[in-house]
C-alpha cells in the first residue's frame, strides 16, 4: 500500500535519511525503530509531505505523492499523528475531531457518516468520551495522545501513520496506548509506526525497521526483531546486557 | 457634564471603527503571523467607493454596504497575492512589511487621483439630528457604527465557532503545520484572512464615513492606532480590543476638545508605545517559548 | 565587494568635492548637496535596517528634530554653526535613545510601528508648538558664519563634502570594528549573540542611538542647505523613501547609500518632466525586454520569472505616453519600485552589480591579512585556550563549579524540569543524556539564562545564575553551542570567532572612528587569538569563508572554536555530534578532551551512546524532567532504570 524506495531527505545541509526503503503492506502494523536522530520522525515528516525529499520515491497504492503538500497528501488518505501531538489547543475535543474529518465535510473524501464516525471514536477512545467540549489544550498529554489518534481515525484514512505515541507519557499511559494500537490493528487498519520504545513496538507490530544513523540496518518479522541484539545494541552502542 | 457624555458617546463610536480595524489585524495575524500595514488604506477605499455609489451612482446606502464588502475581500486577497504571499515564501518579515507598506502608499495615490485631495461630505442615509440619550446628544450614524461593528465581529466569532470552514481557520491559527495534516489548505486559509480583514475595513469606512470627513488620508493615522488597539485586545479577546477602542476613542475625543485638535492623534500614539514599551509582544504574539 | 564599495563611494565622494569647479549652475550644487545631506542620514539608517535588520519608520522624524533644532537655535539664539551641528548631534541622538530604549524590546512590525508612531507624533508636536518652532509658517534660516564671513552657496557645499567625508570615515570604521561585527550578529542569530556576551537589546539601543546622530547631523545641514524648514516635509512619505534608497542602492554598502540617495533626490525631478520620464521609461523597457530575451535564450532564467518585469516596464512606458504629467503619481512610482526592489533586487544594486563581477564573495581587507599571516606562525593549544584571561573570575580551587539544586522548569502546565539536582565537578566531562522530550536541553537553556527557572537554585562558582541575563551569564564564563547550529552565517569564519571575542574589547566608540592605538593594538590581538583557535579546530585554513557556505560538521566545529573564544570555565555542547560522520566523530572527541585537558570543565548533552560512553567522567539520565540516574558511564550503561527508559518494556537481549 505505502512503499517507499531510496529515499533521501534532510534539513538545509544536515542530511538524514541515506537511501531509505520500506514497504508498508495493506492491513499490516510496520514499525520503525530507532534511536534519537537516527531519522525516524523525518522519514514520517517527508511521507505526509510537512518536508520535501531530495531524492527517491514514496508511493501510496501505486500513486507517486513525492513532493506534494500535506494538506494534498491528506486528501489522498494518509493520516499522521504527528509527534508532540499538536492538538488544536482552543479548540474541543469535539471539533479537533471534526477537523480530523475535514476533507470528508468539504467533499475531498467520501463523506461517509461523519456522526456515526464520531461516535465509533468517542466508543474507541473512553477518556475523550467524558472530555468532548473541554479545550484540546488543556487535557494531560495522554489525553491528547488519544485525540491526536482518535483524529487521524477520523479522515478514514488508508494508511495512519503514528509518530512517537509514546513520547513524554507515564508507562501506564504508553499501555493503555498500545492497547488501542492493537485495536485499530484488529479493524484492519494499515499503520506506519514510529517509536522510540522498541519492545512495545516489536510487540504490536508485524514487521519492523530499525534505523540507524538516517540508514535502515536491520529488518525482519517483528517477532524476530524482539530478540536481535543488534537491535539493543543500536540505542545503547555496545552490548547491553542482561 | 452634557458635553462629556456626548464627548463620550463619539468616542464609543470612534472607538468601535478602531476595534473593527484591530480585528482585521488579529485576523491575518493569527493565521500568517503577517499584517496589512495598508489597513488604514483598506478603510478609505470603503469609504471612497461607497461614497461613489452612493454620491455619484445614486445607489442606496444600505445596498451599497454589501458591495463595498465584497471590494474590501477582492483588495485584501490582492494584497496577500501581491504583497504577502511571496514575501512569506521568501520568509522576509522586511519583505511583507515593506510590500503591504508600498501597496497602501499606491492606493493611497490612486485614490488621491481619483477622488482628489480634497475631503469630501459623505450624504448620511440617516436622519442628521441628534437623538437625546440620558440627557447628551447622539448621532443617530454614531448608533449605527457602533451596532454594526458589533455586528459584523459576532458575524465572524459566529462563522469561526459554527462553520466547518472557520474551524478551519482558527485551526490554522493553533498550528499551521497540523492544519495541513488535515487536508486544510492553508495558503487558501491566509488569502482568506486578508480578503477578510480588508473586508471588515472596509465596511468600518463606509459605516465612518457619513460621520467625519471622507479623503484619501483619512486611513493612515487610523491604521496605526488601531494596532495599538490589537495589540492591547490580545489575540483572541475581541472584547479587549472592545474595550481598548473605546478607551482610545473617548480618550481621543476628549483631548480633541479639552486641550486641541492639532494633539487629538497623539495619546492614541503615545498609548502605542506605552503598551509597547510595557507589554511587548507577549499580548499579541503567541507564547514566546523559544526553541533552540 | 565590501571593501571595494568603500573605494567606490571615496572616488564618489572626491568627484562630488570637484563638481563645484566645473559647474556653475547653483541648481545642480543644490541638488548634489542634498544627496549628499541625505546620504549622511543613509549611512546611519543603514546600520540599523542593513546591519541590525530592524525597519525604522521613524527617520524622517529625527531628521526633522535635527533640522528644527538647528532652526530653533539659529532663531532663538542665533547660535554659531559650531555650536549648532555638534547640538543637532546630540539631541537628535538623545532622542533616539528616548525612542529605543523602549523600542527596541520589540522588534520586526511591532518596531516598525512603534517607530512610525514616534515619527507621526514628532511630526504633530513640531507643527502644534507653535511657541517654539513657529508651526507651519516655518522657520527661515541664512547660512552660516565660519570665521567672520558668511559662506557662498559653494563654500557651504563644501563643508557638507566635508562633513560628508568625516561621516564616512567615522560608519566605515565602526562597521569594521567589533560593534560592526555585533550588529551583523544579532541580526545574523540573536540567541547565540546573547550566548557569546554581545547583548542583543543594548547593541540595538547602541545602533539606534548612532543612526539618530548621523541623521541630526543630516537634519542640521539640511537646515542651512535650504534656509527654510516647515514639518510638512518629515512625513511618512520621507521615511519611506529613505527605505527605498538603503534597500534599492543596496543594504550593507556605503556605495549603496549614495547610490539610493542620487535615486531619490534625482526621481522626483525625473517624474516633473515628463518628456524625460516618457524616455526613460521606454528605454528601461527595453533594455528589460532585451535582457529578458537574452537571458531565456541562454537559459539562465524562464518565463515565469521575467513575465513580471517585462510586462512591468512595457505598461509603465506606455502609460507614460497616457498621461501629462507624472508628478500626480509620484507616490504610486515609489510604491512600485518598493515592490520591485523587495521581490527582486534583494540586494540592492550594488549586490546586482557585484553578482555580476567574477570576484565573488567579501574579501578581506590588507590589514586584517597581515595579522592572520602573523598569527598563523604563532602555536595553537594552550594559547588558544584561555591562556590570557580577560575574564577577571578568580579560578577559585572549589572542586564543585556548578551546583544545580531543586531546579523546577514549568510551562504552563508542563514540567520540562521537575526537581533536578545535577552538581558539576571542576575538570570534568560531564554527560547529559536521556530520551527525547526529556528536558536536556531546556537545563542547558535555563543555565544559560534563555528560561528564567520556575524555581530551584543554580550557582556557578558560588555566585547564583537566577534572573541573570544571557550576555551576563556568558560573560562569567558559560559558553555553549546548540543544538541547531546558531551561527552567524553571513560573517565569515574568522568574524564569528572574533564575536565570540567581543568581551575583549574596551575601546569606546570615539577610539573605534580615531583609529587610537590602544584600539587598533586590541583589535590585532583579537585576531591573532581568533586564528589560533580556528587552528585548534583545523579551521584556520578557511578563515575567510563565509560560514553558511561550511560543510555541516565544519560548522559545528566553527560553534565550538567560536564558545571557546569567550574564555570560559564551563563549556555547554547541546549535540555536538549530531548529523557528524564517523570519522567526523572521532576527531570531535579528541578536541572535547582537548579543551578539557586545558582545564575547561565541559557538561555535554548527546545521543551517541559510544560518544558519551567513550569520553565522560560523569553521566546524568534525565527522563520526564527528572534525573533516574547518575554515576560512571559504564554503571548508567547497565542501569535497568535507563535501560528501561530508553528502549522500553522489557529490555531486549539474545
Amino acid at each position: 500500500m505505502l512503499k517507499i524506495d531510496q529515499l533521501e531527505a534532510g534539513y538545509g545541509k544536515v542530511h538524514v535519511l541515506h537511501s531509505i526503503s520500506l514497504h508498508v503492506p495493506k492491513g499490516q502494523v510496520v514499525t520503525l525503530i530507532g534511536s534519537n536522530g537516527a531519522g525516524k520522525t523525518t522519514t514520517m515528516r517527508a511521507i505526509s509531505g510537512m518536508i520535501k525529499p531530495t531524492a527517491g520515491e514514496i508511493t501510496l497504492n501505486g500513486r507517486s505523492i513525492h513532493g506534494l503538500e500535506s494538506n494534498q497528501i491528506a486528501k489522498l488518505g494518509i493520516a499522521h499523528s504527528p509527534e508532540g501531538r499538536r492538538v488544536f489547543a482552543s479548540m474541543s475535543v469535539t471539533d479537533n475531531l471534526l477537523l480530523g474529518a475535514f476533507p470528508r465535510l468539504t467533499g475531498a473524501r467520501p463523506r461517509g457518516d461523519v456522526n456515526a464516525d464520531l461516535e465509533k471514536a468517542m466508543e474507541l477512545f473512553p477518556r475523550l468520551k467524558e472530555r468532548r467540549q473541554q479545550l484540546a489544550g488543556t487535557l494531560s498529554g495522554g489525553e491528547q495522545q488519544m485525540l491526536a489518534m482518535a483524529r487521524a481515525v477520523m479522515l478514514n484514512p488508508d494508511v495512519i501513520l503514528l509518530d512517537e505515541p509514546s513520547m513524554g507519557l507515564a508507562p501506564i499511559l504508553v499501555e493503555e496506548v498500545f492497547k488501542i494500537i492493537a485495536r485499530l490493528k484488529q479493524e484492519g487498519m494499515t499503520m506506519l509506526l514510529v517509536e522510540q520504545f522498541a519492545a512495545a513496538a516489536l510487540n504490536v507490530a508485524d514487521y519492523g525497521y530499525v534505523l540507524e544513523n538516517g540508514r535502515i540496518s536491520v529488518h525482519g518479522p517483528a517477532h524476530q526483531l524482539k530478540t536481535d541484539p543488534a537491535v539493543a545494541a543500536s540505542y545503547l552502542g555496545g552490548a547491553s546486557s542482561h | 457634564m452634557e458635553i462629556l457624555l456626548q464627548l463620550i458617546y463619539s468616542g464609543i463610536a470612534l472607538g468601535m471603527i478602531y476595534a473593527v480595524i484591530a480585528f482585521g489585524y488579529q485576523l491575518t495575524f493569527a493565521t500568517s503571523d503577517t499584517l496589512n500595514f495598508g489597513q488604514g488604506e483598506a478603510l478609505m477605499l470603503g469609504a471612497l467607493v461607497g461614497l461613489s455609489l452612493v454620491d455619484t451612482g445614486g445607489m442606496n446606502y444600505w445596498l451599497a454596504i454589501p458591495v463595498v464588502g465584497a471590494f474590501g475581500l477582492i483588495q485584501g486577497a490582492l494584497v496577500e497575492r501581491v504583497g504577502v504571499r511571496p514575501a512569506i515564501k521568501l520568509k522576509s518579515e522586511f519583505g511583507w512589511i515593506m510590500s503591504t507598506i508600498a501597496l497602501g502608499i499606491i492606493f493611497k495615490n490612486v485614490a488621491e487621483n481619483i477622488w482628489g485631495r480634497d475631503d469630501l461630505r459623505f450624504p448620511s442615509p440617516l436622519d442628521e439630528s441628534p437623538i437625546k440619550l440620558f440627557g447628551a446628544n447622539v448621532l443617530p450614524m454614531e448608533l449605527l457604527v457602533i451596532g454594526g461593528a458589533l455586528l459584523m465581529m459576532l458575524l465572524i466569532e459566529f462563522f469561526n465557532r459554527k462553520t466547518i470552514f472557520g474551524k478551519a481557520v482558527v485551526a490554522t491559527f493553533n498550528d499551521r503545520e497540523a492544519a495541513r495534516l488535515m487536508g486544510i489548505n492553508t495558503s487558501l486559509v491566509i488569502t482568506f484572512s486578508y480578503a477578510l480583514s480588508s473586508m471588515t475595513a472596509a465596511f468600518a469606512g463606509i459605516l465612518v464615513a457619513p460621520l467625519t470627513l471622507t479623503g484619501a488620508t483619512m486611513g493612515s493615522v487610523l491604521g496605526l492606532k488601531a494596532f495599538a488597539v490589537a495589540i492591547i485586545g490580545g489575540l483572541t479577546s475581541g472584547l479587549g480590543i472592545v474595550v481598548g477602542g473605546i478607551l482610545l476613542g473617548v480618550a481621543e475625543t476628549t483631548t480633541g476638545f479639552y486641550i486641541s485638535t492639532g494633539y487629538k492623534d497623539v495619546p492614541g500614539l503615545v498609548l502605542l508605545l506605552l503598551v509597547l514599551a510595557v507589554r511587548p509582544a507577549g499580548l499579541f504574539g503567541k507564547s514566546a517559548i523559544k526553541k533552540v | 565587494m565590501r571593501q571595494h564599495s568603500s573605494s567606490w563611494a571615496a572616488l564618489a565622494w572626491v568627484l562630488a568635492v570637484l563638481i563645484p569647479l566645473a559647474i556653475q549652475n547653483p541648481y545642480y550644487i543644490h541638488l548634489v548637496e542634498t544627496i549628499m545631506i541625505y546620504s549622511i542620514l543613509l549611512f546611519g539608517l543603514d546600520i540599523v535596517v542593513g546591519y541590525t535588520g530592524q525597519v525604522s519608520l521613524g527617520h524622517a522624524g529625527l531628521f526633522g528634530i535635527g533640522a528644527y533644532t538647528a532652526g530653533v537655535m539659529f532663531m532663538k539664539l542665533s547660535a554659531s554653526v559650531w555650536l549648532v551641528l555638534p547640538c543637532s548631534i546630540a539631541v537628535t541622538a538623545l532622542f533616539g535613545a528616548i525612542l529605543a530604549l523602549p523600542a527596541l524590546r520589540v522588534s520586526g512590525p511591532y518596531l516598525a510601528m512603534v517607530t512610525l508612531a514616534f515619527g507621526t507624533i514628532v511630526q504633530i508636536l513640531i507643527n502644534e508648538m507653535t511657541f517654539l518652532t513657529e508651526g507651519p509658517l516655518g522657520i527661515k534660516i541664512s547660512k552660516p558664519v565660519m570665521f567672520g564671513d558668511k559662506l557662498t552657496e559653494r563654500e557651504f557645499y563644501w563643508v557638507v563634502c566635508v562633513m560628508l567625508g568625516l561621516a564616512l570615515i567615522f560608519v566605515h570604521r565602526l562597521l569594521r570594528s567589533h560593534l560592526g561585527r555585533a550588529f551583523e550578529a544579532l541580526k545574523g542569530s540573536p540567541v547565540a549573540s546573547d550566548c557569546m556576551g554581545v547583548s542583543v537589546y543594548r547593541y540595538k539601543v547602541y545602533a539606534f542611538v548612532i543612526s539618530a546622530g548621523l541623521a541630526g547631523l543630516a537634519g542640521s545641514l539640511y537646515a542651512y542647505s535650504e534656509q527654510y524648514i516647515s514639518p510638512n516635509t518629515y512625513n511618512f512619505e520621507l521615511t519611506v523613501l529613505f527605505l527605498l534608497a538603503i534597500i534599492m542602492g543596496g543594504r550593507k554598502t556605503r556605495s549603496g547609500a549614495i547610490i539610493g540617495a542620487t535615486i531619490i533626490v534625482m526621481l522626483p525631478k525625473l517624474l516633473d518632466d515628463i518628456e524625460l520620464f516618457r524616455w526613460v521609461a521606454t528605454t528601461a523597457a527595453v533594455v528589460i525586454a532585451a535582457g529578458a530575451a537574452v537571458g531565456l535564450q541562454k537559459q539562465w532564467t524562464h518565463p515565469k520569472a521575467v513575465v513580471i518585469p517585462v510586462v512591468g516596464t512595457l505598461a509603465l512606458a506606455v502609460f507614460s505616453y497616457q498621461l501629462q504629467n507624472m508628478t500626480d503619481w509620484r507616490l504610486s512610482i515609489f510604491g512600485l519600485m518598493i515592490l520591485f526592489v523587495v521581490y527582486y533586487l534583494q540586494d540592492g544594486i550594488v549586490g546586482f552589480l557585484s553578482k555580476l563581477s567574477p570576484q565573488g564573495e567579501v574579501k578581506m581587507d590588507s590589514s586584517a591579512t597581515k595579522i592572520a599571516t602573523q598569527a598563523a606562525e604563532l602555536s595553537p593549544g594552550s594559547h588558544a585556550l584561555g591562556g590570557e584571561d580577560h575574564l577577571s573570575t578568580s579560578r577559585s580551587s572549589n572542586p564543585v563549579i556548578l551546583n544545580a539544586q531543586s531546579v523546577l522548569m514549568q510551562f504552563g502546565g508542563l514540567k520540562a524540569i521537575n526537581n533536578v539536582d545535577l552538581v558539576i565537578k571542576r575538570g570534568e566531562i560531564h554527560g547529559l543524556i536521556g530520551p527525547n522530550g526529556s528536558g536536556k536541553s531546556t537545563m542547558m537553556n535555563v543555565l544559560t539564562g534563555i528560561y528564567q527557572p520556575t524555581d530551584g537554585q543554580i550557582e556557578f562558582n558560588a555566585k547564583t545564575l537566577v534572573g541573570r541575563a544571557s550576555s551576563d551569564i556568558a560573560l562569567s564564563g558559560i559558553a555553549r553551542t546548540f543544538q541547531n547550529v546558531q551561527l552567524f552565517g553571513e560573517m565569515t569564519v574568522l568574524q564569528n570567532v572574533l564575536v565570540g571575542l567581543h568581551h575583549t574589547f574596551e575601546s569606546p566608540l570615539w577610539n573605534v572612528a580615531l583609529h587610537t592605538p590602544s584600539y587598533l593594538r586590541e583589535e590585532s590581538e583579537a585576531n591573532t587569538r581568533a586564528h589560533a583557535l580556528l587552528e585548534f579546530v583545523g579551521l584556520d585554513s578557511l578563515a575567510l569563508e563565509l560560514a553558511h557556505n561550511l560543510p555541516y560538521g565544519k560548522q559545528r566545529l566553527l560553534e565550538i572554536a567560536r564558545a571557546l573564544a569567550l574564555s570560559p570555565e564551563l563549556l555547554l555542547l547541546d549535540e555536538p555530534a549530531a548529523g557528524l560522520t564517523a570519522p567526523d566523530i572521532k576527531e570531535l572527541i579528541t578536541y572535547i578532551r582537548k579543551i578539557r585537558d586545558s582545564g575547561v570543565t565541559v557538561i555535554l548533552i548527546e545521543h551517541h551512546m559510544d560518544v558519551v560512553m567513550g569520553i565522560c567522567d560523569t553521566v546524568s539520565v534525565l527522563d520526564f524532567g527528572q534525573k533516574i540516574a547518575e554515576g560512571k558511564p559504564a554503571e548508567v550503561q547497565a542501569n535497568e532504570k535507563v535501560i528501561t527508559a530508553y528502549l522500553g518494556g522489557s529490555t531486549i537481549t539474545a
